[in-house]
């Protein structure tokens, strides 16, 4: 079968039943997204499927087939003239010098990504609530939080 | 890239750099520094090689230097260190070191992970916030060494007097002039002959720095925020396998019959290997491997316990005590007059690392390569060696990127289930832990008690303190056990336990007990837990004789320097809160201090109650951690640490049944969110010209300081971790 992610085609096998963060990770070489927990819990895997933020861990990989993923790998973005320009949301986790170990931020940055296309103006409330089931062992929530406030600014900079 | 061993040639132009001591007590290790440099093609090489007093640690091996710095034609400056990147910002912290007085412009440095075969033979391992500080010296001297070097040979090139030039920005310039001569790029490309200098150059006063002291951005962030960034469990190599080991129901459970069973009907198992009272399996996915191992036919003699059992095991009076602190008669001192008693404790605990630990080994006929998300490199390629029955330098092992450590990644448990597998089934495989194997099979932080005595004076004097602490082992078990004999008692544990305040009668004794499973490292070790105990006390007396508890402590410092450092940071943190004006409304607070790794911490935490629950509302941290080489690193260590402790402080626990942690996964063990996160304020405080410890620190106050805060706030003491109402 196929899968579509960060706009190629990927072609996987159909059996044995797997989830998707290991097909990602192990078969694709896609090492970007992370496991954590493997039960939904921390959000270390989280990707895009359809725009929505998706817990890979926990997500057949039969389930997202005709379906348009994407990963850390597909955030950037190539510019016209070729080269490539991290996304709002890295951007502005890169000003704020977010991470620490970095692991989490993969799900951090695709939760804050899904997040803000939905709700471009968030209340800080709002962006706690939305970044809230996503762990960070290294805890940088003070930063992540600044992080995703600011990916808010450059995106509606961006869009106007 | 040749490696960079140090020969019997090059050993006779050997240049001492430095030696250092590291994790004190864990003996004999230190610093060996060379400085190899590889100049474009045809390449060449120099060595300054400065070696750990002569001595040989590696049984006969010529220890390699465990750092050096290339310059390419390109003008680049490619630094290679023997600490790993953690998330703590090492690399970024060394690099701007050693650019310092190197004189290279930031842009032109670049920062990769030594791996062992170009490394010293023992890295020391990146533990007990010792990176910066331990490295601070050799790293200045060695790229002053260097810019030494490259002045001399451009004054050979250009005909001038080494006086007459200056280095800048990785380009040598003649005095005066502001277009420069030669890049360093150039001038080692045009050099087969070097000079060592005979002596160290002088090092740079503070006042010249200009990399030192800046708030650089990390140097490993373009990679980890585009997912480029390898880490341990990311490492893959062509026909490389997965596998899965057998895991026991408890702790104390041994192996007694072990069968295949149907693990070999699982499609994609390669191999099932079953010896000596252990089993394991390769697979093609990890998901085979996974299965296989649950369909052994595995017998095991359990050998069960539970909490109750751990909770009678660990009192102040078992195991062994020693005294690791005195001062005066605190017997004569408690017999005098009546004391004050109170009892504390803190759970067992996991890391919680959200990668876990990996490794892929390849284990070939003549050598051996192993990526490894490890603390410890060097540690765990002799781990490999010696399991393996192979010489260790036919053992590389490339540390790789670590998804967090927190001291859990010092051991080397997952390299050698890998290296057991590869072994057998002749090809590289990775194993990888899942969390549930996190939670239960790895080492724990120990749990402790501590039996606090005091006497106040009414006018605040503290008159006798004694601090009586009981803890699993930390460093015992894993430094040798003739060492355990020459430190007497386990430093990790009793890390933070002393009394630091001027105090005539003191006195502070650690028991160690032994549980029937693992314990070791934890970050800040038995950090957390004895500031926790310490510093609520010293609430508590406060409150006994109704002194604000500022106060208490100004009027207490500590003696000589760090009694100075207590108040400036003190001062420091009651000024960001405005002290005198106490909490807003509804909210109680809190004040803890500490000093560990030689950095002071003051932090005051506000606190609030809803639904009957700790809320903390905010936290502010006065940090002196000495010379500051980053402010944005110091201040994201700070942040990190402070809020890691609160997540032990409010949610983390580890209770065992039938020999089993209960927890087996974050569902049964949460960690902090933000939705829990506090504001956090960070006040950076410089002093001196030296760089102290980081990443642990920031850590020891935060349970005490929440925990003073609540008792301010609904005069309830709380005095077991995790805090609960």
């Amino acid at each position: 079968m196929q899968l579509t992610i960060n706009g190629e085609i990927y072609e996987v096998a159909e059996s044995p039943p797997r989830v998707l963060l290991w097909v990602l990770r192990d078969e694709l070489g896609l090492t970007g997204t992370k496991y954590g927990c493997g039960a939904g819990i921390c959000g270390s895997c989280t990707v895009h499927i359809d725009g929505e933020a998706v817990r890979s861990c926990i997500t057949p990989v039969t389930d997202v087939v005709g379906k348009e993923l994407t990963t850390i790998e597909g955030m950037a973005r190539v510019t016209g003239d070729g080269s490539w320009q991290l996304h709002p949301v890295q951007q502005a986790f890169m000003d704020e010098q977010t991470p620490q170990c970095s692991w989490c931020m993969s799900g951090q940055m695709m939760t804050a990504a899904a997040f803000l296309a939905k709700n471009p103006n968030p209340t800080e409330d709002e962006i706690v609530e939305a970044m809230g089931e996503n762990y960070c062992r290294c805890a940088t929530y003070v930063r992540i939080k600044r992080a995703v406030a600011k990916a808010a600014t450059l995106l509606q900079e961006e869009a106007s | 890239m040749s490696t960079a061993k140090v020969n019997k040639e090059s050993k006779k132009r050997r240049w001492r750099v430095s030696r250092r001591g590291f994790l004190i007590g864990l003996g004999a290790t230190g610093v060996g520094l060379a400085l190899g440099v590889r100049f474009g093609v045809p390449a060449f090489r120099l060595q300054v090689a400065g070696m750990f007093a002569g001595e040989n640690t590696m049984g006969g091996i010529e220890a390699p230097p465990n750092l050096w710095f290339e310059i390419g034609a390109d003008n680049k400056v490619v630094m290679y260190m023997p600490k790993v990147e953690m998330g703590q910002g090492v690399h970024t912290a060394l690099a701007q070191i050693a650019a310092e007085e190197l004189e290279v412009a930031w842009e032109q440095v670049e920062v990769r992970q030594a791996p062992t075969d170009h490394g010293w033979g023992n890295d020391g391992g990146t533990a007990g916030s010792t990176s910066v500080s331990g490295l601070y010296g050799p790293l200045r001297e060695a790229g002053a060494t260097m810019r030494q070097m490259l002045l001399s040979a451009a004054a050979g090139q250009l005909g001038v007097a080494v006086s007459g030039l200056e280095a800048k920005e990785g380009a040598v310039y003649k005095r005066g002039e502001s277009e420069p001569s030669l890049s360093y790029g150039e001038i080692a490309a045009n050099v087969d002959s070097w000079e060592v200098p005979e002596e160290a150059p002088a090092l740079k006063s503070v006042a010249d720095f200009h990399t030192i002291g800046q708030a650089k951005g990390r140097v490993d962030f373009a990679s980890k925020l585009t997912g480029e960034a390898i880490y341990g469990y990311d490492m893959r190599l062509p026909g490389m396998l997965y596998g899965a080991v057998a895991r026991p129901p408890s702790w104390g459970s041994r192996l007694v019959k072990a069968d295949v069973g149907t693990a070999n009907e699982v499609d994609g198992v390669e191999m099932v290997v079953l010896e000596d009272g252990w089993a394991g399996v390769v697979a093609t996915s990890r998901a085979a491997a996974q299965t296989a191992i649950r369909r052994l036919d595995l017998s095991w003699e359990e050998d069960i316990f539970q909490q109750e059992d751990i909770d009678e095991i660990v009192q102040v009076g078992n195991g062994r005590g020693v005294v690791i602190q005195k001062e005066g008669d605190v017997k004569a001192a408690f017999e005098a007059e009546d004391s004050y008693i109170a009892e504390y404790s803190s759970p067992v605990a996991v890391h919680a690392h959200l990668e876990g630990q990996a490794a892929l080994v390849d284990v070939q006929a003549d050598k051996v390569k192993a990526w490894v998300s490890t603390q410890f490199p060097s540690n765990t390629a002799n781990a490999i060696a010696e399991f393996l029955g192979r010489e260790p330098e036919t053992v590389v092992v490339q540390g790789t990127y670590l998804g967090g450590g927190f001291g859990r990644k010092e051991g080397a448990d997952v390299a050698l289930e890998a290296a057991r597998l590869s072994a057998k089934v002749g090809k590289p495989v990775h194993v990888g832990w899942t969390r549930t194997e996190e939670m239960r099979y790895g080492y724990f932080r120990p749990p402790t008690r501590h039996v606090m005595r005091g006497r106040v004076a009414a006018d605040g004097k503290l008159l006798a303190m004694e601090h009586q602490q009981v803890s699993g082992p930390v460093a015992f078990g894993f430094v040798p056990k003739a060492m355990e004999l020459v430190l007497g008692a386990d430093f990790g544990a009793w890390r933070g336990a002393m009394i630091p305040y001027a105090i005539a009668d003191k006195r502070t004794m650690t028991w160690l007990v032994e549980l029937p499973f693992r314990t070791g490292w934890w970050r800040g070790l038995g950090l957390l837990a004895n500031v926790f105990a310490v510093e609520s006390f010293v609430d508590e007396l406060a409150h006994q004789e109704g002194i604000d508890p500022l106060t208490l402590r100004l009027n207490n410092l500590p003696e000589g320097e760090l009694g100075e450092r207590y108040r400036r940071a003190l001062e420091a943190v009651a000024e960001g809160v405005k002290w005198a004006e106490g909490p807003p409304a509804g909210r109680g607070r809190g004040l803890a201090i500490c000093v560990d790794a030689n950095t002071v911490v003051a932090m005051v935490a506000d606190v609030a109650i809803v639904d009957n629950q700790i809320k903390v509302e905010r936290i502010v941290t006065s940090v002196d951690p000495g010379l500051v080489i980053n402010p944005d690193g110091c201040k994201a260590q700070t942040e990190g640490g402070i809020l890691m402790g609160l997540s032990s402080t409010l949610f983390e626990e580890i209770r065992f049944k039938d020999g089993q942690a209960e927890a087996g996964n974050f569902d049964s063990y949460p960690l902090l969110t933000m939705k829990e996160t506090p504001d956090v304020e960070v006040l950076l405080l410089s002093s001196g010209d030296r760089p102290f410890g980081m990443g642990e620190p920031p850590m020891g106050p935060v349970a005490a300081a929440v925990a003073n805060a609540v008792f301010d706030l609904t005069g309830q003491r709380l005095r077991h971790l995790p805090l609960r109402l």
